[in-house]
């Protein structure tokens, strides 16, 4: 398989701050790799190098061959984005923000498309409702609809369960789920350990901006009983510690 | 109460402080107090021009506009406190999570940026007349009455602009009402010759002759205003889940020309929407230039040569140039930062909402010419008008790119700005008061402003601090 993310020796300093701190990664096309670490460890940080919003301060990256800090507008162009702050723009209508983001990524039909996204996310009835009226749930889900609404071939998402009822969860991870199935790759960041144990084939642990384990979910399994307890240990806070 | 002021006084610094650097913030009104100090030293020969009493107008109506900038930005538009709150200050989301109301927010809110600006602005001014006094001829008694009305009409357009935003998230016809009303009043007072034209500027008027009495006009005319900001505000809008038919797709087709149309269409509607249309223009735009225009009058009776028209189109194109500052302010830039878009596609885009509002610019030269009755020089003015408004936007994006309304606190980019667009209007107003024809000459700004633009558009891609 090839490899759709490919970082070497990359670090991102505000600073002091070593937000990332010499990470190599290969994410693998068809992989749902999952970024793990605790709050503050670099995770946001290192999707937002990963996607070209910001410039690593070493080292070199790429996505689907293509340069990170090079091109990131074409990087941007050819994946989907769920950035974990962000939300959609206050004075457009859920139905017009997927419209404005249809218009910007040039997609075909994006009327059909964005009226398949809201039946799938149940929010048909918020179509017409502006951005800022509506709820943390609702808007997360437009931003889930508007990073998939191109049907890119990798999707990098940030922390994007969390603000979702179990009833919403379960649909998003089963879309994931079937998405990776379909030859598409996800890179999610979470802090979620169990959503991580469900549904990725593969981690990586980042802590203190450093790299501190990378490997297939079931290599983990197969020595500890939860992902949880691996991860506690590899961040130093687990009783084998 | 205290606490909280205090910690909102740190936020702000720290939110102009983390852009630019302490020590760049920091000398900003150091800078405005030497820019005072060499203004004031050439009062004396300004005194042989313009009579003292014009002189004091001219400062005292600045000192209002001063007030109705600090005052107007941000509260703007029905969206108020969520744009002013949400963005600007987090501890005034306190009440969700802290035993504080709305309302004792709004005060400490309101008394932080009176004291903040107040530092900022006002104090290095007369700090700068202080200074230059031994030379300037002016006497310690009169730099404490002048310091007092100053700062008094800084207050008063604080004031002004604080209740009348208040209105309007109230009522637009509330807002219409009241403005009409005090517009009517003040007509009829003029007219009928019932009360000296000063006693409508209370601060101006004690300038002139302190008393008792006048003082304690003065301060109601302040106190009145803000008080009733701060009983009738409200962060509750009726009806908050607005629901609306779909005017982006059909906006956008018809900008699909442009290789900005989708952004610029969002735009348009952003600024409708949040009430920035009409917001803006009055509180950024109509009120200055209205209190410029009277300021200009004041001055032609003193210089009856000066073509009143050309001065007013040249600072009109001054202010007509901050209307970049209202379609960048509105929303978050890291907001686009996970879509295909660069900066320069987010510059150009502005740009270009920018260009469709300047008929705003057009339409203050009309006005002026209507009043002035000189429609014999409305095209060269309209020209200048226009000219300056690209020439000074180009200069303001080429130095603080998509954040003017934070970078202007940058001392490096207020005196580069001044240097640069200073300089160029005065030498424009000074040809066209020779000839008017010459206004047209204008035009050739458009090249240094496309060097400017063009420039910008590198100078800025990847700028990550406001993303981090």
């Amino acid at each position: 398989m090839a490899a759709v993310i490919s970082a070497s020796q990359l670090s991102k300093y505000f600073g002091d701050v070593k937000a990332v701190d010499e990470v190599s990664l290969d994410v693998e096309e068809g992989s749902l790799f999952g970024l793990l670490g605790p709050n503050g460890s670099g995770k946001t940080t290192m999707i937002r190098v990963l996607t070209g919003q910001v410039k690593p301060t070493a080292g070199r990256a790429s996505v689907l061959g293509i340069d990170v800090v090079a091109h990131p507008v074409k990087v941007r162009e050819n994946i989907g984005i769920i950035p974990e702050q962000e939300t959609p723009p206050s004075f457009l209508t859920a139905e017009e923000y997927l419209a404005f983001v249809g218009k910007v990524r040039k997609i075909a039909g994006v009327k059909e498309k964005a009226d398949w996204w809201f039946e799938f996310l149940e929010f048909s009835e918020k179509r017409d409702v502006l951005c800022k009226d509506l709820s943390r749930g609702t808007r997360q889900k437009l931003m889930f609809a508007q990073a998939f609404l191109h049907h890119p071939p990798l999707a990098l998402i940030d922390e994007p369960l969390i603000n979702f009822d179990p009833v919403m969860q379960k649909t998003v991870k089963e879309y994931l789920k079937e998405y990776v199935r379909d030859g598409g790759t996800i890179f999610i960041s979470t802090h979620i350990l169990e959503i991580a144990e469900e549904i990725c084939s593969d981690v990586a642990i980042i802590h203190h901006g450093r790299l501190v384990h990378t490997g297939p979910v079931t290599a983990i399994l197969s020595r500890q009983r939860h992902l949880a307890d691996f991860f506690l240990d590899a961040v130093g806070k687990g009783s084998h510690a | 109460m205290r606490d909280l002021f205090f910690a909102m006084m740190k936020e702000e610094w720290r939110l102009h402080a983390t852009i630019f650097g302490n020590l760049s913030f920091a000398l900003f009104p150091v800078l405005i107090g030497i820019i005072t100090f060499m203004g004031s030293l050439a009062l004396p020969f300004l005194c042989e021009i313009i009579p003292g009493p014009a002189l004091s107008f001219t400062v005292h109506a600045q000192f209002v506009l001063l007030g109705v900038m600090v005052g107007g930005f941000g509260l703007l538009g029905q969206e108020v406190m969520n744009r002013r709150f949400g963005q600007a200050s987090l501890l005034a989301y306190s009440s969700r999570n802290l035993p504080l109301s709305d309302r004792r927010i709004f005060t400490v809110f309101v008394v932080k940026d009176t004291v903040y600006y107040f530092v900022l602005w006002v104090l290095p001014f007369i700090s700068g007349i202080v200074l230059a006094a031994p030379w300037s001829g002016i006497t310690f008694s009169t730099i404490g009455t002048v310091s007092l009305t100053l700062t008094l009409s800084f207050l008063t357009g604080l004031a002004v602009v604080f209740f009348l935003s208040t209105m309007y998230t109230r009522s637009i016809l509330l807002l219409a009402g009241i403005v009409a009303a005090g517009v009517l009043l003040a007509t009829l007072l003029l007219l009928t010759g019932t009360v000296d034209p000063a006693y409508l500027f209370p601060p101006y008027a004690l300038s002139r002759a302190f008393t008792p009495v006048l003082l304690l006009y003065s301060l109601a005319a302040i106190a009145v205003p803000f008080a009733i900001a701060i009983l009738f505000m409200t962060t509750e809008f009726p009806g908050s889940e607005k629901h609306f038919p779909d005017r982006f797709t059909p906006l956008a087709s018809r900008l699909s020309r442009l290789r900005s149309g989708p952004t610029v269409a969002k735009d348009l509607l952003d600024l409708r929407r949040s009430g920035g249309l009409v917001g803006q223009p009055i509180f950024s735009f109509g009120l200055p230039l209205a209190l410029i225009w009277v300021t200009l009058v004041v001055l032609a009776r003193v210089l009856p040569d000066t073509p009143l028209l050309i001065n007013f189109a040249g600072v009109v194109g001054v202010i007509g140039a901050t209307i970049y500052t209202w379609v960048t302010e509105f929303d978050a830039i890291a907001g686009y930062t996970f879509l295909p878009l660069g900066t320069a596609d987010l510059i150009r885009s502005k740009l270009v909402t920018f260009l469709l509002l300047q008929p705003l610019t057009l339409v203050a030269v009309l006005a002026g010419a209507v009043a002035s009755g000189d429609y014999g020089s409305l095209l060269p003015a309209a020209a200048l008008a226009l000219s300056i408004s690209v020439y000074a936007a180009s200069v303001m994006v080429w130095l603080t790119g998509l954040w003017p309304a934070v970078m202007v606190y940058d001392v490096r980019v207020l005196a580069a700005s001044m240097l640069l667009i200073g300089p160029v209007v005065l030498g424009l107003i000074g040809a066209a008061s020779i000839n008017t024809l010459y206004a047209f000459g204008s035009a050739g700004l458009l090249f240094p402003a496309y060097l400017f633009i063009r420039g910008s558009y590198r100078r800025w891609e990847g700028w990550e601090k406001a993303f981090t």
